[in-house]
């Protein structure tokens, strides 16, 4: 594998180690955004997340990313994890309401369910619809650690279910992956969702 | 939900040391050898508390977070003498997932946790708690149970929910080392007291112990530190046992 994974460093939230080091332990290259320029280098595109939607909406704004990731996002095979998913999404609601990504169809909404939010630990995923990034994991646990959720009815591949209530943990369209959980927390199930990606 | 089985490391570096009733310090090793050990365990989470670097007032040490971020391939919290957004920030990029706050918020300047969750997020806060019983109350303190705050517990949880803290650490400073049993009466006021996740601390001696607080208090997670540094029992054993038991925990 040539390919080099471009993981997207924003703002002063974003905790970009762990997942360098996730990526590179299931045998990939990673070359960190700082810029626009770096990309030219990159394959592949990691959005992680650490922090809140309108904050890294901000953030990307500010270190001068948007316009370049909305771009690249339109061909590069791209995982966003956890808010980096969310990020994908048209709208989200976290302190305020704010645009986002738009490559999605989806917004992004607190958690409504009988039980302590956040919803922290590992958990299932069901995989509705078996594709290459969750290939051979349906039966392994991940770790969840969020107060909102993307509501999306058409590019769902994964569910898990928290104390009754159904969210979508992983979708796909096209080029575009995103999952509500962090592989890069998640033991050696994240590091084979990692090699996966790296696959495709 | 899976209840949570979280190592936790008291460190004054560069040891992870255990007090007992926050006092006396007994080396235990080193963060990094610690946290590949219990990965491999399988420990859900580490929990790190440098517990001097508030008294000394001074920073934390980010080149020991780092390394020992560097073994894990699950969540690691991080707390000890946080007094700043700067100070977040700098424990995330140096591989902390959660950042734990107490001694700042609590006595001088709560307004620090709702900047923090807004910038970072909920899920990324945790509020360290060192409760201390008087009477019929617990109240909290700080730099391991040396400072009182006059602050109640159960106020300051809720206050702190409110402020937008994702999660509490719960700590006994009369449970805490002493390995005869966690305060369940506390536990249980705590996780009703909130919606958030509770992480349950200090008195773990048996796994009956860590049961019992489990099925009475039903908190998120417990964090456990003397039984297993002591290697009187591994993660391993502790899932086992409360598997059998009916609990659900993690792989």
């Amino acid at each position: 594998m040539s390919d080099i994974v471009g993981v997207i460093n924003y703002g002063i939230a974003g905790n970009i180690h762990s997942i360098k080091k996730a990526i590179e332990k299931a045998g990939g290259t990673v070359k960190v955004i700082n810029n626009k320029e770096d990309f030219k280098v990159v394959s592949k595109i990691v959005i992680p997340g650490v922090g809140s939607f309108k904050d890294a909406m901000k953030e990307l704004e500010n270190d001068n990313l948007m316009a370049s990731l909305k771009e690249e996002i339109k061909t590069k095979p791209t995982l966003g994890i956890c808010l980096g998913m969310q990020l994908l999404s048209t709208l989200g609601f976290e302190y305020g309401r704010t645009e986002g990504l738009s490559a999605i169809d989806a917004e992004v909404k607190p958690m409504l369910v009988d039980a302590k939010v956040p919803h922290m630990g590992f958990n299932n995923i069901n995989v509705l619809n078996s594709n290459d990034l969750l290939k051979n994991l349906e039966n392994e646990e991940f770790y969840f650690m969020h107060s909102y959720e993307v509501v999306n009815y058409t590019n769902i591949i994964a569910l898990t279910d928290y104390a009754g209530h159904k969210f979508v943990s992983s979708i796909q369209k096209d080029n575009l992956y995103g999952v509500q959980f962090h592989p890069e927390k998640s033991r050696e199930a994240g590091i084979k969702l990692f090699k996966n990606f790296l696959e495709l | 939900m899976r209840t949570r089985i979280i190592v936790k490391f008291d460190v004054k570096p560069p040891y992870v040391v255990k007090p007992v009733h926050f006092e006396g310090l007994r080396k235990i090793g080193l963060p990094m050898d610690l946290a590949k050990k219990y990965y491999l365990q399988g420990a859900d989470e580490v929990m790190y508390v440098d517990i001097v670097a508030s008294l000394y007032q001074r920073e934390i040490l980010f080149d020991e977070v780092e390394k020992t971020a560097n073994e894990l391939f699950i969540p690691f919290g991080v707390g000890g003498g946080v007094r700043s957004i700067e100070d977040f920030s700098k424990l995330f990029h140096s591989g902390a997932d959660k950042v734990i706050i107490n001694t700042y918020a609590v006595q001088e300047n709560p307004d620090i946790i709702n900047q923090a969750a807004e910038i970072f997020g909920s899920q990324a806060i945790v509020v360290s708690i060192e409760a201390k019983k008087w009477k019929n109350n617990w109240e909290c303190y700080t730099d391991c149970g040396r400072i009182q705050s006059n602050k109640d517990v159960i106020d300051w949880v809720k206050e702190v929910e409110k402020r937008g803290a994702g999660e509490i650490l719960l700590q006994s400073v009369d449970c805490d080392g002493r390995q005869r049993g966690f305060d369940i009466e506390l536990s249980k006021k705590v996780v009703e007291a909130v919606h958030i996740p509770v992480v349950i601390s200090s008195g773990a001696g048996t796994l009956e112990d860590i049961k019992e607080v489990i099925e009475q208090a039903k908190p998120s997670g417990i964090a456990i530190a003397s039984i297993l540094h002591y290697d009187k029992y591994t993660v391993q054993d502790i899932k086992e046992y409360l598997r059998k038991n009916d609990i659900e925990v993690s792989k």
